[in-house]
């Protein structure tokens, strides 16, 4: 639509141009014809110059060549005698007609050719302009998407077509258009590719029908295009080098996690393997006391071991994004019901104790996740705290959110040390000191996360706590309330 | 010994195949071992085993697979072998007919406990039904549904005589949640667990000695229920 009203504009502009550039000749040619007999016609010829010149310089080099035949003619017909007539019959007259006739033109040529200039230096400025927000605008981008789009909006801008559209190669393929509703279904007028020395990064496409795409333009918009190629280049090689510092990052974490592991795994190995093989040997008698210990040290170990493994495989899963917490509504008390049930023999030489109010709600959460929280929370502070002292589990509700602390009497932990106590193979003491796999604290706040909840530890006057936050909420429903049968039989 | 026993394990890894077979002949029981489904499924037809016990990870089909095709035409006891996390497999197979689970790496203890209890279940359902359930101090009498702690009769409601019925007629059997709720409740509440567990909750605050650390009624973590009996 746009673009026909524009075609009307310059046509009716052209036109007018003329018929001004008549009119002015016209004007100045009935101002002299009403003093022709005062004036002697040399000076005729030279006021008739000074029309010219304007109408050169203010509308052009088509006008201004017209008007100098034009006025050539008027000329020779009003003010030269025999008037009204296109012979001449004095010498003189001929010269003058001559000598005016090239002055014209001459004047005509150089100040067209000047306005020609000033218009080329004038696109060149805007080019130059145009090239420079282009380049401001895809500085610093690193999303071909985003560059993809400055792009095309930049070469609708400029070339006011019907329509543009952008498409990028690699290993995202995509393509942007404007406008996005409409798509003219012929081919289109101009193509430039997008290049870099590696190769094509994709195309631009534009559809103008008319008026037809100028050679100037086609420079402007394939420097547009190597200007978006540099982009895509910079873009893509930001991406690679962000893998790759990723990449390397994680590489350091593993051969962390191996060397770690490998201590960690070969302890327990190490004492199946002396253990096993000493029964095996004649060392240890049948009879001796010795050999039920080995026998339980070995059955240990294999648990241990056991634990181990299973801690890695979580963390990777924590690692990886899979862990999706297969939630539905549960019973707080319940989770850290069957926790102590299973844990009531290692938890024998301390005192646990219980506060989780009967009016809790539902909690929304991952029955097996949630139970592996509080089995670490308290096997971690079975393992710090001293024997014959007390571990607290409470829980109560805040807004929207359910708040459980896990206490013991342990020691202290410097508040430098706080967070990183949810590290991975993160040890305070040495790690020969205390038997663990380094991972449970790390997993505990894994899960939490992924409930969308908090976990964080504190130091109290006693001891430590730690403190996590699960919303009640879940997918926008409030925990059910459900009604009971409570008459009995 | 031919009046011992039979048990099928179906496992590919050789050495759990040794490690059971050993432990379980040294037990009196005949066994006979199978490395891949298929080979299991005809090996329970023709040897008409006691009790199978099957890992879930077999190299040519899925253990849930051969769980469904058995219970076409078997009752046969069914325990199965598992890794540990995977609880959505152990619920598919467990509601596919499967009797008990087990996560490997086990305690030979809990694997010959499990064998007991299969060997019960299967013997009961040819007709000796025990009606008097102990556990601890508790007595369940489910034909005359009066229960007891001591002396002393404690009071249910209607849903949680039902619930506690269920599974104490499976004592020793891990019930999953779907057919806890398909059993006591209705097929239809299968996915509401929340019910379930509200009246857990409140029958183990009449059962348990402790309601904080339950005995009798012990939970399995992501799967079900489990009756803890007096054997």
């Amino acid at each position: 639509m746009n673009f026909t009203v524009m075609r009307t504009s310059s046509f009716f502009s052209r036109s007018s141009q003329y018929l001004l550039a008549f009119g002015l000749i016209a004007l100045v040619t009935g101002i002299l014809f009403t003093l022709r007999e005062a004036l002697d016609t040399t000076l005729v010829a030279l006021l008739y110059l000074i029309p010219l010149g304007l109408i050169t310089a203010y509308l052009g080099l088509g006008p201004g060549i017209t008007s100098a035949l034009t006025t050539f003619l008027t000329f020779n017909y009003f003010f030269i005698k025999p008037y009204y007539t296109f012979s001449v019959h004095r010498p003189t007259d001929v010269v003058i007609l001559v000598i005016f006739l090239i002055v014209a033109i001459v004047i005509s040529q150089l100040v067209g050719r000047m306005q020609v200039s000033l218009a080329a230096a004038n696109a060149r400025e805007r080019e130059a302009t145009r090239l420079y927000e282009l380049s401001t605008a895809l500085a610093g981008l690193h999303n071909d998407h985003a560059i993809a789009q400055i792009l095309a909006k930049q070469v609708q801008e400029v070339s006011q077509g019907e329509a543009v559209e952008l498409s990028v190669t690699g290993a995202q393929p995509f393509s942007f258009r404007i406008p996005e509703a409409h798509q003219p279904n012929r081919s289109p007028e101009w193509v430039v590719p997008i290049e870099v020395a590696r190769g094509v990064l994709g195309e631009i496409r534009l559809w103008r029908a008319a008026p037809a795409i100028t050679s100037s333009e086609k420079r402007l918009f394939q420097t547009f295009a190597s200007q978006g190629a540099l982009a895509l280049e910079r873009a893509r090689l930001a991406q690679a080098e962000s893998r790759a510092r990723v990449l390397e990052e994680s590489d350091h974490l593993k051969s962390i996690l191996l060397s770690s592991v490998s201590h960690e795994l070969r302890t327990p190995l190490s004492t199946i393997k002396a253990a096993a093989s000493s029964l095996r040997s004649d060392d240890v008698h049948w009879d001796s006391a010795a050999r039920p210990e080995l026998i339980a040290a070995i059955d240990d170990e294999a648990d241990h071991l056991n634990m181990l493994v299973g801690n890695l495989l979580d963390m990777s899963r924590i690692e990886s994004g899979v862990l999706k917490p297969k939630r539905e509504w549960n019973i707080l008390s319940e989770i850290v019901g069957s926790v102590l049930t299973r844990m009531r023999h290692s938890a024998d030489e301390h005192k646990l104790e219980i506060n989780i109010p009967d009016s809790l709600p539902f909690i929304p959460v991952d029955y097996v996740q949630m139970e592996q929280v509080f089995t670490n929370l308290i096997s971690n502070s079975l393992k710090y705290a001293p024997s014959n002292t007390v571990i607290r589990i409470r829980a109560n509700i805040e807004n929207d959110l359910v708040h459980v602390q896990v206490s013991n009497q342990g020691p202290q932990v410097p508040t430098e040390h706080l967070e990183r106590i949810f590290d991975k193979f993160y040890r305070i003491t040495a790690a020969d000191r205390v038997t663990g796999t380094g991972l449970g604290l790390s997993i505990c706040k894994g899960i939490i996360e992924a409930h969308g909840g908090r976990l964080w530890a504190e130091n109290m006057p006693d001891g430590l706590t730690f403190n996590f936050t699960l919303p009640l909420i879940w997918e926008g429903v409030s925990p059910p309330n459900l009604t009971m049968d409570t008459e009995t039989e | 010994m031919s009046n011992a026993p039979h048990i099928l394990v179906i496992d590919d890894e050789p050495q759990i195949q040794r490690a059971i077979r050993t432990i379980l002949t040294e037990k009196g029981f005949k066994v006979t071992t199978a490395s891949r489904g298929e080979e299991g499924l005809t090996l329970a037809a023709t040897n008409e085993p006691d009790i199978i016990i099957l890992d879930l990870g077999l190299p040519d089909m899925d253990g849930v697979e051969v769980c469904t095709r058995l219970r076409e035409w078997t009752q046969c006891p069914i325990i199965i072998l598992s890794v540990r996390d995977s609880e959505r497999d152990k619920v598919s197979a467990l509601d596919k007919g499967a009797d008990d689970y087990l996560t490997k790496p086990f305690g030979i203890e809990e694997l010959l406990a499990r064998v007991r209890v299969a060997l019960r279940h299967s013997a009961s359902r040819q007709g000796t039904q025990s009606k008097v359930i102990q556990a601890g101090t508790l007595t369940i009498d489910l034909a005359w549904h009066i229960i007891k702690r001591g002396d002393e009769e404690i009071k249910l409601t209607a849903t949680e005589y039902k619930l506690l019925a269920y599974l104490a007629a499976n004592h020793g059997r891990v019930l999953t949640h779907q057919s806890i709720l398909a059993n006591v409740w209705d097929p239809a509440d299968a996915n509401h667990t929340e019910y379930l567990r509200v009246y857990m909750r409140q029958l183990r605050k009449k059962l348990e000695a402790d309601p904080e650390r339950p005995q009798i009624i012990l939970t399995e973590p992501g799967i079900g229920y489990r009756f803890i009996a007096d054997e």
